[in-house]
């Protein structure tokens, strides 16, 4: 859930202790500690957990510029290797000679709906030039929906010409660079990473990638899908398009020729999350492949933000929460150090349970557990609708605390009628949830049989399939 | 004191309507401190009857949270090499589609009208009462527990590309220290402008004017300065990209934020946003730009409704101290006249704010964002000098600076409500003779 959910939660915990209530009546501000306990695991995760992490792939499909805070980043020629190949970049230098000009044919493959590849030959008009910045020079081709779009920024392309161009990099046969133009870097780069890391987690026991996103000018992103598909053992990536930090779309669709990339993986994987993973605003993700036994069956399992939900999120975490704040606070002489203990242990709790409604789940009691328990798949962690039942019982239950508490009653009417009268909107909430979520849960069971079937590879296999 | 004739009360409706639209397209004016210049260069009494300034009032703050959406479209700063993340509405400029961030601003604007309308004559004189009375003592509770959210839940926008985890780790917490600070240095700020005779006491409800003036109004128009913002031909057609799911989600979750700011003191629009907007988790551009507008309107003209209900009477806003000073509203037929005026208010407000909207994106580069800037800064410092003088300016300075380093850290502008935030805490929590020897003031 949102992290104001579980920072409510906490501050209602607080309310129901007779005692911390009468300390806020007085201007006692220290109960507001529960709802920071009720917060940690989250800010620990986030604020030190994603930074500490290790990475043993950092893949970065398009690198920033440092001043500016969003890519491409403005590289000189020199500057360029084998291992930037297919991230996107920017150069500025003086064509230098004209090496092709007009139509030919060009070849690539897309993805069907089905997942199925087609290859598809098209002739294109495109150009071909080196281009020269005083420290090297480099091969720049344009060519498809690119080429028209560059004659249109740049008019005719003449030897002397200086200009600024953005592409992906490209490296030939012979292992000389080249600069394709496009307004995105080539998703095969990501695909390949990925493949890799899957297969050493399946040597090695774990890899853990970070993906970096893609920041364009003017606070946009352009969106890119992971595709972890079991049965077929592939991992694909599309390129998606241009999309607000709110996650809508606003065009820059890139052309078919540069939009799939796809790569094999020679090693059994499975997936834990029946979703592609989608990497667009804020900040992109880390994904640990790990091996693991399933079903009589060495693979290599994801884990989405393995940084995530670990011990901070566990019922221990909560009992070791409370025993420091009584510690801390006993020590200062705080009068009702026992009831802040509780508070925040409950608070550290409903942080948990309400985590556990959602999908990722937790290793409830670690070290006397050591798995992940799954989560009651209720619905999203960003949904609205149970963001909003919960954070609305959290206030509900609040005004209840705070009216039962004080003599005179500012409400005076019964605590049952009361509560009804203020929980309703949840009990609404809470009951739509729990519909969607059957239907919910039957879709994923569906996806999670495509997801963790091993057995259709190798029934591929099997029949010369592959 | 009786109630003034109709016909007077909607001239002088119709006069604040046209005071608020003149004076809120403008970037770095906000209708509290023109009203404020307003009483204290010409006095109420002599200029209008002090029974049809809570209407006047009222009049020119729906028409500042309708037409304020103009300033916040075409003239705030979207250089990103100024800041780091840009909000949806500079999206949208730098995209050409001011007019339709305007667009969705004001159907947010009549949704929130409308809630507030409804919410007024049906709602708020029965639930409001007894709901405030439960919880007023825990004020500062759901004050402190809202800035320390604000802290905690800060997300840092670098550090993702460090080399190593400490370098990650440095990048991401300079942002939150920076915010930590902020918010501080305005605290102390703050406190002692509240506590000391720094300005004098003849400007006893305009001595917070020139701080506020300084962290937000002139912190932005100088950012405007500064950067360098293309001015891109903007598109002026009537359309707009939401859905009514959007727009519902969007409407209630800005009606909630904008409710909980109106009626806890303290709270500004901002927080309310930040609360409502996790509650309901929001996401997209044009459910931000509509909570916005609903929650603007709630915050800012619910707020001052709260002046005009019998069983209530809450003094909420610089707006209703302002008025309250003068002339404060008693009767039923008040309040439903100042509902009354609300609608018509909004009604006028929406056409001038599309009409002006509509006029700029036609317009927009014929003179750029830098030379109106000018020209607002020294309103500006002419605004505190005439307020609250030379010390005016002084704290001015300060203020500034302290909403330059919210920029700079790329941190949240609204830590410089510590001002505000800090002593109001510090003296609801009576630690204000302590807080005062602390800095050598006592």
């Amino acid at each position: 859930m949102r992290g104001f959910t579980h920072y409510i939660s906490g501050l209602a915990a607080a309310t129901f202790f007779a005692a911390l209530v009468g300390d806020l009546r007085l201007g006692i501000l220290i109960p507001v500690i529960a709802a920071a306990a009720a917060y940690f695991p989250d800010f620990v995760d986030f604020k030190f957990g994603k930074f500490l992490a290790r990475r043993d792939y950092e893949i970065d499909p398009a690198p920033w510029d440092e001043k500016k805070h969003y890519a491409p980043k403005l590289v000189k020629i020199s500057e360029l290797s084998e291992g930037n190949r297919y991230q996107f970049f920017a150069l500025r230098g003086k064509v230098k000679e004209i090496v092709a000009k007009g139509s030919r044919e060009v070849s690539y493959r897309i993805l069907r709906e089905d997942g199925s590849e087609e290859t598809v030959t098209e002739e294109y008009r495109g150009i071909v030039f080196t281009l020269d910045d005083g420290t090297g020079e480099i091969t720049v081709e344009a060519f498809g929906d690119d080429y028209e779009f560059f004659e249109e920024e740049f008019g005719t392309i003449e030897e002397g010409k200086d200009i600024l161009v953005f592409g992906y990099v490209e490296v030939d046969d012979d292992g000389s660079l080249r600069l394709v133009v496009s307004d995105a870097p080539h998703p095969q780069g990501i695909a390949d990473t990925v493949a890799k890391a899957i297969e050493e987690a399946y040597r090695e026991g774990e890899r853990i990638v970070k993906i970096h996103n893609i920041r364009l000018p003017g606070d946009v992103y352009r969106r890119f899908m992971i595709h972890l598909d079991p049965p077929r053992r592939e991992v694909r990536v599309e390129m998606g398009p241009i999309v607000t930090p709110g996650g809508v779309a606003i065009g820059g669709d890139v052309p078919e020729y540069r939009k799939y990339g796809v790569a094999k993986v020679s090693v059994p994987f499975i997936k834990t999350y029946p979703k592609p993973t989608r990497v667009d605003s804020f900040s992109g993700p880390e994904i640990a492949f790990r091996r693991a036994e399933f079903k009589g069956k060495t693979v290599v399992k994801d884990r989405f933000l393995p940084w995530h939900h670990g011990f901070s999120h566990s019922l221990t975490m909560g009992i070791i929460i409370g025993l420091a704040v009584f510690a801390f606070f006993k020590l200062i002489g705080y009068e009702h150090a026992t009831a802040l203990a509780l508070a925040s242990m409950i608070g550290q709790w409903l942080h948990v349970f309400e985590d556990q409604l959602g999908f990722m789940g937790s290793n409830l009691f670690p070290p006397l557990t050591k798995d992940v328990i799954p989560g009651f798949k209720l619905g999203e962690s960003g949904s609205g609708l149970t963001n909003f039942s919960t954070a609305w019982l959290m206030i509900a239950l609040m005004i209840w605390n705070f009216n039962r508490f004080t003599e005179p009653r500012p409400i005076p009417i019964g605590d049952v009628r009361l509560l009804l009268y203020l929980i309703w909107p949840s009990i609404i909430g809470f009951g739509i949830a729990i519909v969607r979520s059957f239907r919910l849960r039957r879709e994923i069971s569906e996806l999670m049989d495509y997801y963790t079937n091993l057995e259709a590879f190798e029934e591929m296999e099997e029949v010369g399939g592959i | 004191m009786p109630m003034i004739p109709l016909s007077e009360l909607l001239i002088w409706s119709l006069a604040g309507v046209l005071f608020g639209s003149l004076i809120s397209w403008i970037p770095g004016f906000h209708i509290f401190n023109i009203m404020a210049l307003l009483v204290a260069v010409f006095g109420v009494g002599e200029l209008m009857p002090v029974q049809a300034f809570p209407f006047f009032a009222i009049g020119a703050i729906v028409a500042y949270a309708y037409v304020s959406a103009i300033s916040s479209v075409y003239f705030s700063v979207a250089d990103e090499s100024a800041v780091f993340l840009l909000f949806p509405t500079q999206r949208y400029l730098l995209l050409g589609r001011g007019h339709e961030a305007v667009l969705l601003y004001l159907i947010g604007a009549v949704a929130g009208t409308l809630f507030l309308v409804l919410g007024a004559l049906f709602i708020f004189p029965r639930i409001l009462p007894p709901i405030y009375q439960a919880t007023s003592p825990y004020i500062t509770y759901f004050l402190v527990a809202i800035v320390l959210f604000m802290f905690m839940s800060e997300w840092p926008k670098e550090g993702d590309r460090g080399k190593t985890p400490a370098e990650r780790l440095w990048m991401a917490w300079r942002q939150i220290l920076g915010g930590i600070l902020v918010f501080f240095l305005s605290g102390i700020l703050g406190f002692i402008v509240m506590n000391t005779n720094l300005l004098p006491t003849t400007s006893a409800y305009t001595r917070l004017t020139p701080m506020f003036i300084g962290f937000f109004g002139m912190s932005w128009v100088l950012l405007n300065i500064l950067s360098n913002p293309p001015m891109l031909e903007q598109v002026p057609d009537d359309r707009v990209e939401t859905n009514v799911y959007n727009t519902l989600k969007a409407s209630f979750g800005g009606a909630l934020g904008g409710t909980i700011a109106a009626v806890y003191p303290i709270i500004t629009g901002g927080m309310g946003a930040l609360v409502a907007g996790h509650m309901t988790s929001q996401r997209g551009d044009d459910a931000f730009i509509i909570s916005q507008g609903v929650n603007r309107v709630i915050y800012y003209v619910g707020a001052f409704t709260l002046l005009f209900l019998p069983q209530l009477r809450l003094t909420r806003g610089a707006a209703a101290w302002l008025v309250s000073s003068i002339y404060t509203p008693k009767s039923y037929a008040e309040y439903l006249a100042a509902i009354g005026v609300i609608l018509l208010s909004a009604g006028i407000s929406f056409i001038f704010t599309y009409y002006i909207s509509k006029f700029l994106a036609r317009s927009f580069n014929v003179v750029h964002i830098k030379k109106l800037s000018y020209l607002v800064a020294v309103t500006l410092v002419v605004i505190s000098y005439v307020l609250t003088g030379p010390m005016g300016i002084a704290v001015l300075l300060v203020s500034t600076a302290i909403g330059m380093m919210a920029a700079a850290f790329n941190t949240r502008r609204s830590y410089c409500l510590g001002g505000l935030i800090l002593p109001v805490l510090i003296s609801m929590t009576g630690h204000t003779g302590y807080f005062m020897g602390l800095l050598g003031l006592g």
